[in-house]
């Protein structure tokens, strides 16, 4: 493009631009924000693909993650080891899925990795009773929370199982125009 | 290079437990693995017996197979040499990746795993296996993501074996499918490969990886290819990637308020951001219609007469920049001050004034028509919902967090909202389903009044505007009356309409919105409907410059329209805040009221469309104003306005706006537009068209003109054959109709596929929870049940692809 940066080589630049959502401009734009994480580990020059990762507690701290109540859950699903370290590419990664154009069932597989809370490929009541409070910062009483919660099942279920599997979650989303919109972060 | 990590390595028991792994490619892993593990099936998913080429996104198992999966716990922790592996991968660069001739090895197994070497130069080693996405919807299967090994659907291990799937099978099955993977992304075009690699729930890692592999592939593929025709259409088809992704970067470079958009998002959620949004893409409109106008019809207007012939008297005084007229009317601003000549002295630099008026609204008016069809038809896609569902629990746990929302207070806010409206849904005793009759009568009677009376009150607003504008002076600061009293009209009634909420009572509150909406609309456009009739009918006999005129009506109606916005926002907001938090407590801070200031800016911008024709640079004035209107409408959103309480479909709404520019607004502007054009006789003593019956026949004389010329013969022939014939657009229309009748049986066909569909979904469930049948049936309907959820899907992809 004329630029003459020197944090990314063009194939780099590339590769981003061609896997992820963004563009260069926000690619960049991305490295300047991953990098004021944690300035002294995170070099400015990535042309040889450094191997860093920045801790959770450093993450969630960012304005946009920060008031989040998944905040935890959302670094966790896109960390490689799972504990929430990301690299640069899984910061690249999580904040391309958050966009605004990736399309619905990406975002709804995130979503559901997002949710299930142990970690088991199955939204079980145990799950949504700690996304219920979550959301309304433990406020409800424990009858109210399971109530909710057997209510969501019942209404989502589509196989009977007693737990929400990635089909019920999908065909939920499906039916929520506004999922689309709102799982979405600007950054 | 540094790691932190918190745990201090990744062998994280309570983590890798639940999961289901990968495929070991490690030759010393191997062999170990499987013997230590013989319960633990390390092949998390059932590929369905192997032939399968599931074009699906999921498949299922039911639940009744879990359990005796879910106890066997012993799974080797693969963490640690995968974490090794994969970094190693990290940093091939592309261009040592090896050529195809080599990738007959990887697919040689043997028992012994000699093949899988963990060698730094091949790229097969360490993939993870794909899963197929299905090429052309973009749809893709779910995957493990990176080396965490999460498969998203851990599978029986009894089923698999009841499958009779031996796990070298299943190996294979995997590289098979990778490999199938990379051989369909090398077979789609650019556009669709990119779309295919962005939309693999893959970490960027691995996307990064398979792309490499598809890259490499191609390479070997052209370096055997010596067909300059290939290579030709390759640069051609890469210069317009280029050229793509530089508009859209130059896009982006001007990108107004981001920081704003963010800001108010942050605090207000998508709902109120919606409305900003729209404000951004109207004016997007505007800024191409002035450049175009601009460009096509003023700067050769002024280049060829830099100063207007103002006739002696009339001088620029303040009031201009209210009314239009006067100083204004004889300038470029208006049709009137545009010569009917053709321009220059001869070939090349002739330049013919009509034919430029002409094309340049003709082609924006089709562009607009276009770009909005395209979005609203793009809206409607993502936004479609195939069953009503009503706002549930689920809903309201799952999909209606908004996580744009980053300001404290109103995370906050939101999850006493949430709480709130959850114990109320708790708490709802069952709906009566029927009212008494009597009730509903009265109900049936109450709505029946209501819109009785929005619309009487629509069409008297609609007449006292005729009377007073055929009875209004040409006096400058009288012509002022009219436009006031519209804006007025339109201020005030609309807060009637929304008394009628007290005396309604909708069962769904959305049907409310919708009425309120409906109203407006029926309000604005009626007013509007009217005033265009008068303009046409009255006007246009009775001036002499009679679209200069039009066009400075619609200036006046601007401006004011502009002033009363502001004026409404004071006094929705502003005075609403101070009333509801000092005077009278209970009303409290008020609401970004989004559909009414919708309904304006569409209203704003039907005006703008009406008047492109009659008044080339009223886009100028509509670009200050929308850039006024934003800050004034954040700050007064910022300082007045609380975020919305109840999670809303503002998706659908914002589908339903998009549709409302588009029918009445729209198609109003232009069918106004072509009416005058086709229609009505030109003033002959201005504007680029007098002296010629109608506007139109400033083509007819160019056709006849070109006839002349031997070169041209096929434009005349599109001309008179094509344009100009109505049996060409009749069976045009035919067509599209038989067109429109066959996609919707097929879609009212799939439709009822999926009910059925669903319906199985719940049979082969129950009938897997009922009782320990023989292995082999479960066998058989875990398959059976596999193809009919993968159909579900399938469907439902297309239905939405």
């Amino acid at each position: 493009m004329g630029n003459k940066q020197t944090i990314f080589t063009d194939e780099q630049l590339d590769a981003y631009q061609d896997c992820t959502f963004f563009t260069r401009k926000e690619i960049l734009r991305l490295h300047g924000r991953y990098h004021e994480l944690a300035p002294h580990l995170v070099p400015m020059d990535y042309t040889n693909e450094p191997d860093v990762t920045i801790p959770l507690a450093l993450i969630v701290s960012m304005p946009e993650l920060n008031e989040n109540p998944f905040r935890n859950r959302i670094v966790e699903s896109f960390s490689e080891d799972g504990a929430g370290n990301l690299s640069f590419n899984d910061f690249v990664d999580m904040f391309s899925v958050l966009s605004e154009t990736a399309p619905r069932e990406l975002k709804a597989i995130y979503a559901f990795k997002i949710y299930d809370f142990n970690v088991d490929n199955f939204l079980c009541k145990e799950d949504l009773e700690k996304t219920l409070n979550k959301l309304t910062r433990e406020e409800l009483s424990p009858e109210e929370v399971t109530l909710v919660c057997e209510k969501a099942i019942e209404e989502a279920d589509l196989d009977g199982d007693s737990k929400l599997s990635f089909a019920d979650f999908e065909n939920m989303i499906t039916r929520a125009p506004d999922f689309l919109s709102t799982f979405h972060i600007r950054i | 290079m540094s790691h932190y990590n918190n745990t201090g390595g990744y062998n994280n028991p309570a983590y890798h437990d639940s999961d289901t792994l990968e495929i070991d490619r490690s030759p010393s892993r191997k062999s170990q693995s499987h013997h230590s593990n013989p319960h633990g099936n390390p092949y998390p998913r059932d590929d369905g017996a192997g032939g399968e080429r599931g074009r699906s996104d999921l498949q299922q198992l039911p639940g009744g197979v879990q359990s005796s999966y879910n106890d066997a716990q012993e799974r080797v922790p693969w963490g640690g040499w995968q974490e090794g592996s994969w970094r190693g991968r990290d940093s091939i660069p592309m261009g040592l990746l090896p050529p195809r001739s080599e990738s007959p090895r990887w697919q040689q197994h043997d028992l012994n795993h000699s093949g899988y070497q963990i060698d730094q130069a091949t790229h097969y080693d360490t993939t993870p296996p794909v899963r197929l996405p299905s090429a052309t919807s973009g749809h893709v299967s779910m995957r493990f993501r990176g080396s965490r090994k999460m498969s998203l659907f851990p599978v029986g291990e009894a089923a698999l074996g009841n499958l009779g799937l031996s796990e070298d099978d299943i190996r294979n099955e995997m590289e098979n499918e990778e490999q199938n993977l990379v051989q369909e992304l090398v077979a789609m075009s650019t556009r669709d490969r990119i779309k295919a690699i962005r939309d693999l729930p893959m970490s960027f890692d691995d996307k990064k990886h398979i792309r490499g592999q598809v890259l490499a592939l191609k390479s070997f593929k052209k370096s055997r290819q010596l067909n300059c025709f290939a290579d030709c259409s390759k640069t051609v088809s890469l210069a317009f990637r280029r050229c793509g992704a530089n508009m859209t970067l130059a896009k982006q470079t001007l990108e107004l308020w981001r920081g704003t958009m963010k800001e108010v998002g942050g605090k207000f959620g998508t709902g109120v951001l919606s409305y900003f949004k729209f404000l951004k893409w109207l004016l997007m409109f505007n800024i191409f219609s002035f450049l175009v106008n601009f460009g096509f019809i003023t700067i050769p207007q002024l280049i060829y007469h830099p100063t207007p012939d103002i006739p002696a008297g009339v001088s620029f005084k303040g009031l201009e920049i209210l009314t239009g007229a006067g100083y204004f009317s004889h300038t470029v601003m208006y049709y009137g001050g545009y010569s009917n000549k053709t321009q220059g002295t001869g070939g090349l630099s002739e330049y013919n004034m009509q034919l430029a008026y002409f094309f340049t609204v003709a082609a924006y008016m089709v562009l607009c028509g276009a770009a909005l069809i395209y979005s609203m038809a793009s809206s409607f896609r993502k936004k479609y919902v195939l069953a009503d569902s009503g706002l549930g629990g689920a809903w309201q746990l799952l999909c209606s967090w908004d996580f744009s929302v980053t300001n404290e207070k109103a995370v906050r806010q939101r999850k006493n909202n949430l709480r709130i409206q959850l114990k109320e849904s708790l708490s709802e005793k069952v709906q009566v389903a029927l009212l008494p009759l009597t009730e509903r009568l009265k109900h049936y009677g109450v709505f029946l009044g209501t819109w009785l009376l929005s619309t009487g009150m629509a069409l008297g607003c609609g007449t006292s505007v005729y009377f007073l504008s055929s009875g209004s002076l040409l006096e400058e600061a009288a012509t002022l009356l009219l436009p006031f009293v519209v804006s007025l009209i339109n201020l005030v009634v609309p807060l009637f309409y929304s008394l009628f909420k007290k005396i309604e009572h909708y069962s769904n509150p959305r049907m409310q919105v919708y009425a309120i909406i409906v109203r407006n609309v029926i309000l604005k456009m009626s007013i509007l409907g009217i005033l265009c009739y008068y303009w046409m009918k009255d006007v246009a006999n009775t001036f002499s410059c009679w679209e200069s005129i039009v066009g400075q009506a619609l200036y006046r109606l601007v401006i004011m329209d502009f002033l009363f916005i502001m004026l409404g926002s004071f006094f929705g907001e502003f005075l609403s805040n101070v009333i509801g938090t000092k005077c009278i407590q209970s009303l409290g801070v008020p609401e970004f009221d989004v559909a009414r200031n919708v309904l304006d800016l569409i209203y704003a911008q039907t005006l703008a469309w009406i008047g492109i024709y009659f008044s080339p640079l009223l886009p100028v004035i509509q670009i200050i104003k929308f850039f006024i209107l934003f800050y004034l409408k954040k700050v007064s959103l910022t300082q007045n306005c609380q975020p919305p309480r109840r999670a809303g479909r503002a998706a659908q709404m914002q589908t339903i706006f998009i549709a409302i520019l588009f029918f009445p607004s729209f198609v109003g502007a232009l069918s106004m537009v072509a009416y005058t054009v086709w229609t009505l006789p030109p003033s002959d003593k201005c504007g680029p068209f007098r002296g010629l019956n109608t506007t139109f026949s400033a083509i007819q004389i160019w056709m006849d003109d070109l006839n002349r010329v031997d070169a041209f013969q096929w434009t005349v022939w599109i001309y008179q054959h094509v344009i100009r014939s109505e049996i060409f657009y009749f069976l045009v229309s035919l067509i599209i109709l038989v067109f429109i009748y066959i996609f919707r049986q097929i879609t009212q066909g799939r439709q009822l596929l999926i009910i059925l569909l669903r319906q199985q979904i719940v049979n082969v469930s129950s009938s897997e929870l009922s009782g320990p049948t023989c292995l082999v049936h479960q066998s058989c309907c875990v398959r059976s049940g596999c193809v009919y959820v993968m159909m579900l899907l399938k469907c439902r992809s297309n239905i939405f692809s």
